[in-house]
C-alpha cells in the first residue's frame, strides 16, 4: 500500500480515466498505466480480507459442499456416497416443512420489519426532542439476551394469562394457545421476528440517512413536492445501497434462524415452527450426522443463493 | 488539502427538508399535530420494544418465590439486589467480563481496518475479478455456523507450527486453548465489509475526481477523503461487531479448554443447568451484561448523526 | 481440501491407534489382572489427563471439585495431574463432536445416560473391565438397569456417577381438598382424579391442571407413561423398536385422552420452558416432575414441600424414568490407568455425594440411600428407594441419531392431529431405517 501512497499518478489521473465509481464508463485504452495501478490497489486492499475469508469461511464452506456428498458420523472416516444424502432430503417430510416453514418466516419478517424500519429510520431523523431515546429504545431488542425476550413473548402469549389474548378480548376476539397451536405457532413466531428485527435495520437505515444528499430535497422543495413525495422520490432511491444490504443481509439471516425458535418453541408443536437451519442444527450435533448436515446446509446455500442473485438482478443496485 | 473538506451539504440532516421543510408549506397546528402524531406512533413503538429490557432487569430483583407465583408479576415487590452479588459469584465473572472485553474490541478493530479497505476497494475500484469476489464474499454468509464450525476447529487444531504442531499441523494442539483462537477467526465477517461496500458506494464520486486530479494516491483517497464521510458507517459496524462478539458464546467455548480464556456468555451458562434455571440469577448477570452494550449504543449515538451536526456548523 | 483430508487423516490414525490399544490391552489385561488401576500401586500410576465435564460447572462446582475432590485424588495419586474442561449439558455434544472429529479427546469424559452405546459402538470411549472394573463388580454396588445403562456389548463403558429421575408427584393438600388421601394407585384412578381436580373459572379457562405432562419433555413423559403400561423402547437385543406395541399405543392414547377427552389439561397450558413448574404454584394438582422440583421448592416456594408427595405412576409397570450422568475413558488416553482411576474415584461414594448434593441429584450408588443428603431431600429418597423398578431411555447405538424424533411424534397425538397408533408405527419406521442404515 505504502508504493500507492507515495507515488500519486498524477498525469494520468484525469478525471474520465480514473472514474472508479461504480457507474463510470469504460475507459480507454490510453489510461491503462495508471488503470493497472488502481487494480493493484484494488487488489492490495481487498487481499488481506480475502485471506481471512478465504481462510477461515471458504475453506469450511468448500469441506460443507465436499461432505454433502458422504455419510459423515464424525467418529470413523467420511464414506462417500454419492446423492444419497440429497435423496434422503427430498424424501424427508419433516426437511420439507422446515423449508416451508423457513420460506414463510422468510417472506413475512423481511418485507415488513424492513419497511418498519425504514420509517422509523426516517422519523427518528427529523430532529425530534426524545429521537436519542427513541433510537435507544428501538435499539434494545439487539442487545436484550435472547433468553430474556423469549421468556417475555412466552408471557404475552400464555394461553390462560398472557396479555395477546386479554387485549383481544377486549374487541370480543376469542385467545389462542399461540405458541402450542400449530396453526398459529408460525404466526407468533414471525411475530417475534419482525419485533426483534427492526431495531438493527433501523439503525443502519439511520446510518445510511446521513449520506443522503441534501440539496436533492432543497431543489425538490423549490418544486414544490410534498413530504411524501420527497420520500419516494429522494429519500427511497438513495438509500437503495443500504436497502440492497439490508434485503440480503435480513434474508440469509431470516433463512437461517435459529436463537429465536431454539428458546420459544425448539420446532414444535409437532414440528410446526421447525426451520432448515433447526434441522442442520439437529442433524449436525443432536444426531451426529455430519453429512446429512452438510447436505441440508447446501441445499439452503441453494435457495439463499437463488433468491439472491434474483434479487440482485432485479434490484439492480450497481449495474 | 482544500479536497478533503466535504462538501457541506454532503451529509444533511434529511429532516431538516422532509420534516422542517420551508414552514410556508404547511400551516404550523398541522405540522404540530403531525408531531405529535408521530411522537405518540414512536412512543408506543418503543414501549414495546424496551418492555423484554425493563422485565429482565426487573426479573433480576425479583426471588424465586415471587418469580414462582401466577400470574407473574411485573413490578418487583421486593428489590433484592443481592441476586447480583449472588449471581456474579457463580462463576469468575472478573476474568469473564474481562476475555469478552479484549475479544471483542480485537474483533472490532480488525473488522474496521480490513474490513473498510475492502469494502472500499469494492465500492469504488474497478478491477478485474471484482463481482466475483464481491458475490463470493456474500455466499460465504449462506452456509449456516453451525456446519461452518466443524472444519473452523479443525483449521484451528491442524494451524501449522504452533502449539507443538509441526509444519503439517500434526502433532500438537495447535492455536486450541490460546487468544489466537479467539482473536482471529471471528475477526472479520463478510457482513462488514458488505455494509461498509455498500456506504462507500452511496458517495458521490465527484470527491474522487477532483482528489486524482489533486494527485492523491488512491489509498490517500481512501484514508483521508472517503472514510471520514461514513462515520456513520464505522460507527455502525464497529458497534454491530462489538456487540456480536461479546455475545459469541458457542466458539470461546468449544476452541478453549481453560477458565482462564472463557467468556461472560459461557459463565452466564452457568445459571441455565439442564431442567433447571435460576432465572432471577441469569437475569442479573445477563443485565450486568447488556449495560456495556447500551452504553456503548448511548456512546455511539452521537456518531450516527455525525453529518447532522458538521453540516448544522457549517 | 484441507478439511476433507485432514478429519480423514486423524481418524484413520485414532482408529489405528484404538486397535492397537485393544491388541494390547488384551493382551495384558490376562496377565496382570491384578494390575488393575483399583488394586495397583497409587504411586505408580502417572500421567496428565484431562476431564470435559457438564457438570461442575460454576464458581460452587469448580470450587467442589478443584478444592475438595482433587486434592483428595491428588493424596492417593501423586503422579497423576487432573485439567477440567467444563461444559454445560446444552453444548456437551458440540465439544464432543469436536473432540471426536479432531482426535484432541480428553481422557475422561462425563456425559448422559443414552450417549454410551453410540460412543461405545464407534470406538470413542473404552471398555473399563479391560481395567479391571467388570459388570459384575459394578453390579455389587448398582441396581442392574443402572449398570446397563453404561454397557454396550458385554463391556462396561461408563460408570454411573448421579442420576436424574421422573415420577408422579401429587400436591396433597389438593387432593385432601378433593377427598383423596393418597396418590392414584391405578391408570383408572389417575383418569378419575385428575378429572375431579381439574379446576376451570366460570367461562371455561383451565385454572388448575388435573395432571401436568406438559412442564417436561414431551419425549421424556412419554416413555414415563410408557414404562408405567409395562412396554419398552427397544427389544431384548436393541435391535428393533417395540414402543409402538400395545402398552406404548395404550400409554399414548392415555395421555392424549387426559388432554383431549378428559380435559385435564391444554396444550400450551405449562412447557418445558416455563418459569415455573404449576406444581409448584398451584396451578397442577397433579403431574409428571423431576426430582429436582424439590430444590425448585425449596427455594421457591418452601411451604408446599410439605405436601409434595411423590408416586410411581402404576400402571402395568411402573411409571419412573431416570437419566444420568456417567464417566467414561477415552479409547484414545495416552494415560489409561491414570484416567480410569480419576473416573473410579469421581464415581466413589464420597465424591459421588458431594457431586449430587451441589445439583440435587439422585446418587447411583445403592449405599448413598442413608446418607444425610439423600435422607433430607424427599424426592431424592423416595427416587432412591425406587430405583430397581426405574427404566431409563436409550438402548441401540443410534438412540441419539432418533431421540429428537419422539417430541414431534408425541405432539401430533397430543395435538390431535394423529392417531396414537399411527404416529407411534410412523416413529418405529423412522426408527428402524436409522437403526438399519
Amino acid at each position: 500500500m505504502t508504493s500507492t501512497e507515495t507515488s500519486p499518478p498524477r498525469e494520468d489521473t484525469r478525471p474520465e480515466a480514473a472514474r472508479g465509481g461504480p457507474s463510470g464508463p469504460p475507459r480507454q485504452r490510453k489510461y491503462s498505466a495508471s488503470e493497472r495501478k488502481l487494480r493493484r490497489t484494488g487488489w492490495l486492499m481487498v487481499t488481506p480480507s480475502l485471506l481471512h475469508i478465504g481462510l477461515w469461511t471458504a475453506i469450511p464452506v468448500i469441506a460443507t459442499f465436499a461432505l454433502g456428498f458422504t455419510d459423515y458420523n464424525v467418529f470413523s472416516p467420511p464414506r462417500w456416497i454419492g446423492l444419497d444424502n440429497y435423496v434422503e432430503i427430498v424424501q424427508d417430510p419433516v426437511f420439507l416443512k422446515a423449508t416451508w416453514n423457513t420460506i414463510s418466516y422468510t417472506f413475512w419478517t423481511v418485507p415488513v420489519s424492513m419497511m418498519l424500519a425504514m420509517i422509523i429510520a426516517v422519523a427518528l431523523n427529523q430532529g425530534l426532542k426524545l429521537q436519542k431515546w427513541y433510537r435507544t429504545a428501538f435499539f434494545l431488542p439487539q442487545v436484550t439476551a435472547t433468553v430474556a425476550i423469549a421468556m417475555v413473548w412466552l408471557w404475552i402469549f400464555n394461553p390462560q394469562q398472557g396479555l395477546l389474548n386479554a387485549f383481544l378480548a377486549i374487541f370480543g376476539i376469542p385467545g389462542q394457545a399461540w405458541l402450542a397451536d400449530p396453526d398459529w405457532a408460525l404466526w407468533a413466531v414471525i411475530l417475534v421476528g419482525a419485533w426483534q428485527g427492526i431495531g438493527i435495520k433501523m439503525l443502519i437505515y439511520i446510518a445510511a440517512l446521513q449520506n443522503v444528499d441534501e440539496s436533492l430535497y432543497e431543489a425538490a422543495s423549490m418544486d414544490g413536492a410534498s413530504s411524501v413525495r420527497k420520500f419516494f422520490a429522494i429519500t427511497v432511491p438513495m438509500l437503495k445501497p443500504a436497502t440492497f444490504f439490508v434485503l440480503v443481509i435480513s434474508v440469509i439471516n431470516a433463512f437461517q434462524v435459529f436463537d429465536q425458535i431454539y428458546v420459544l418453541t425448539d420446532g414444535g408443536p409437532a414440528n410446526a415452527t421447525t426451520m432448515m437451519t433447526y434441522e442442520v442444527y439437529r442433524s449436525a450435533f443432536q444426531e451426529f450426522r455430519m453429512g446429512m448436515a452438510s447436505a441440508q446446509s447446501v441445499v439452503l446455500f441453494i435457495f439463499l443463493l437463488v433468491i439472491t442473485l434474483g434479487g440482485r438482478r432485479a434490484t439492480r443496485e450497481d449495474h | 488539502m482544500a479536497l478533503t473538506t466535504p462538501r457541506t451539504t454532503q451529509n444533511p440532516p434529511l429532516a431538516a427538508v422532509v420534516g422542517k421543510t420551508p414552514p410556508r408549506q404547511h400551516r404550523p397546528n398541522a405540522r404540530s399535530r403531525n408531531k405529535v402524531i408521530l411522537n405518540v406512533a414512536l412512543a408506543l413503538g418503543s414501549l414495546t420494544m424496551v418492555i423484554p429490557f425493563i422485565w429482565m432487569i426487573f426479573t433480576s430483583v425479583e426471588s424465586p418465590a415471587e418469580l414462582a407465583q401466577f400470574p407473574p408479576t411485573f413490578f418487583p415487590q421486593e428489590w433484592h439486589w443481592s441476586n447480583y452479588s449472588e449471581a456474579l459469584d457463580a462463576a469468575p465473572f472478573d476474568v469473564y467480563f474481562r476475555n469478552s472485553f479484549i475479544i471483542a474490541t480485537g474483533h472490532t478493530l480488525i473488522t474496521l481496518v480490513l474490513g473498510s479497505m475492502a469494502g472500499y476497494s469494492l465500492a469504488r475500484i474497478r478491477f478485474r475479478g471484482r463481482e466475483i469476489v464481491f458475490i463470493s464474499l456474500v455466499a460465504m454468509l449462506m452456509i449456516p455456523t453451525y456446519t461452518k464450525i466443524v472444519p473452523q476447529f479443525l483449521i484451528v487444531k491442524f494451524m501449522p507450527l504452533f502449539g507443538g504442531n509441526d509444519i503439517l499441523g500434526q502433532g500438537g494442539t495447535g492455536w486450541l486453548n490460546t487468544w489466537w483462537a479467539l482473536l482471529i477467526p471471528g475477526g472479520l465477517s463478510a457482513t462488514s465489509i458488505f455494509l461498509f461496500r455498500q456506504f462507500y458506494l452511496s458517495l458521490p464520486k465527484e470527491l474522487e475526481e477532483a482528489a486524482r486530479l489533486d494527485g492523491l494516491s488512491e489509498f490517500r483517497i481512501f484514508a483521508q477523503i472517503y472514510t471520514p464521510l461514513i462515520k456513520p458507517a464505522i460507527a455502525t459496524v464497529g458497534l454491530l461487531t462489538f456487540q456480536e462478539s461479546w455475545n459469541n458464546f458457542l466458539w470461546p467455548l468449544l476452541v478453549t479448554t481453560s477458565d482462564e480464556l472463557r467468556v461472560i456468555q459461557v459463565g452466564l451458562a452457568v445459571f441455565q443447568q439442564l431442567d433447571n434455571t435460576s432465572w432471577h440469577y441469569l437475569m442479573a448477570g445477563t443485565t450486568l451484561a447488556t449495560v456495556p452494550m447500551v452504553l456503548l449504543f448511548v456512546f455511539a449515538q452521537k456518531y450516527f448523526i455525525q453529518g447532522f451536526t458538521n453540516a448544522g456548523i457549517k | 481440501m484441507m478439511i476433507r483430508n485432514s478429519p480423514t487423516r486423524v481418524r484413520v490414525g485414532a482408529i489405528s491407534a484404538v486397535a492397537a490399544l485393544a491388541l494390547g490391552l488384551s493382551a495384558c489385561g490376562s496377565e496382570s489382572d491384578s494390575s488393575a488401576a483399583t488394586t495397583s500401586d497409587p504411586d505408580e500410576v502417572t500421567g496428565d489427563i484431562t476431564l470435559l465435564t457438564p457438570i461442575f460447572e460454576g464458581t460452587e462446582g469448580q470450587k467442589l471439585l478443584e478444592d475438595e475432590l482433587l486434592p483428595q485424588f491428588y493424596e492417593e495419586y501423586p503422579n497423576v495431574s487432573v485439567s477440567v474442561d467444563y461444559t454445560t449439558y446444552g453444548n456437551l455434544n458440540e465439544k464432543l463432536t469436536t473432540a471426536a472429529v479432531s482426535g484432541a479427546v480428553p481422557d475422561v469424559m462425563l456425559m448422559g445416560v443414552g450417549w454410551i452405546e453410540g460412543f461405545a459402538d464407534r470406538g470413542l470411549i473404552a471398555d473399563l473391565s479391560e481395567l479391571g472394573l467388570t459388570e459384575e463388580k459394578l453390579l455389587e454396588s448398582y441396581t442392574p438397569a443402572i449398570v446397563d445403562a453404561g454397557t454396550w456389548n458385554d463391556g462396561v463403558y461408563a460408570v454411573p456417577i448421579m442420576l436424574d429421575t421422573r415420577f408422579g408427584v401429587a400436591r396433597m393438600d389438593l387432593l385432601e381438598e378433593a377427598g383423596y388421601d393418597s396418590p392414584p394407585q391405578n391408570w383408572d384412578e389417575l383418569v378419575e382424579m385428575s378429572k375431579a381436580l381439574t379446576v376451570r373459572d366460570s367461562d371455561g379457562t383451565l385454572e388448575r391442571a388435573g395432571f401436568d405432562m406438559l412442564s417436561l419433555d414431551s419425549r421424556q413423559a412419554f416413555e414415563t407413561m410408557l414404562f408405567s403400561a409395562g412396554g419398552d423402547l427397544f427389544n431384548e437385543d436393541d435391535t428393533a423398536p417395540t414402543f409402538n406395541e400395545d402398552p406404548g399405543v395404550d400409554a399414548l392414547q392415555l395421555m392424549s385422552d387426559l388432554i383431549n377427552v378428559h380435559e385435564v389439561e391444554e396444550i400450551g397450558f405449562s412447557s418445558p420452558d416455563a418459569a415455573v413448574n404449576p406444581l409448584l404454584n398451584g396451578r397442577a394438582a397433579m403431574g409428571i416432575a423431576h426430582n429436582n422440583l424439590w430444590t425448585q421448592g425449596l427455594e421457591a416456594a418452601p411451604e408446599v414441600l410439605d405436601d409434595l408427595e411423590p408416586f410411581v405412576i402404576q400402571g402395568e409397570g411402573e411409571g419412573m424414568f431416570f437419566g444420568g450422568t456417567l464417566a467414561t475413558r477415552s479409547a484414545t488416553s495416552q494415560s489409561p490407568e491414570a484416567a480410569q482411576a480419576f473416573l473410579e474415584f469421581l464415581a466413589s461414594p464420597g465424591p459421588a455425594l458431594a457431586a449430587n448434593e451441589q445439583r440435587g441429584n439422585v446418587p447411583a450408588l445403592s449405599e448413598l440411600l442413608d446418607s444425610e443428603y439423600v435422607q433430607s431431600n424427599g424426592f431424592v429418597q423416595f427416587a432412591m428407594e425406587n430405583l430397581d423398578v426405574a427404566k431409563r431411555e436409550g438402548g441401540p447405538a443410534e438412540w441419539l441419531e432418533v431421540r429428537g424424533d419422539f417430541a414431534p411424534a408425541v405432539e401430533a397425538t397430543l395435538l390431535d392431529q394423529m392417531s396414537a397408533e399411527d404416529s407411534l408405527n410412523d416413529l418405529a419406521g423412522l426408527v428402524q431405517t436409522a437403526i438399519d442404515r
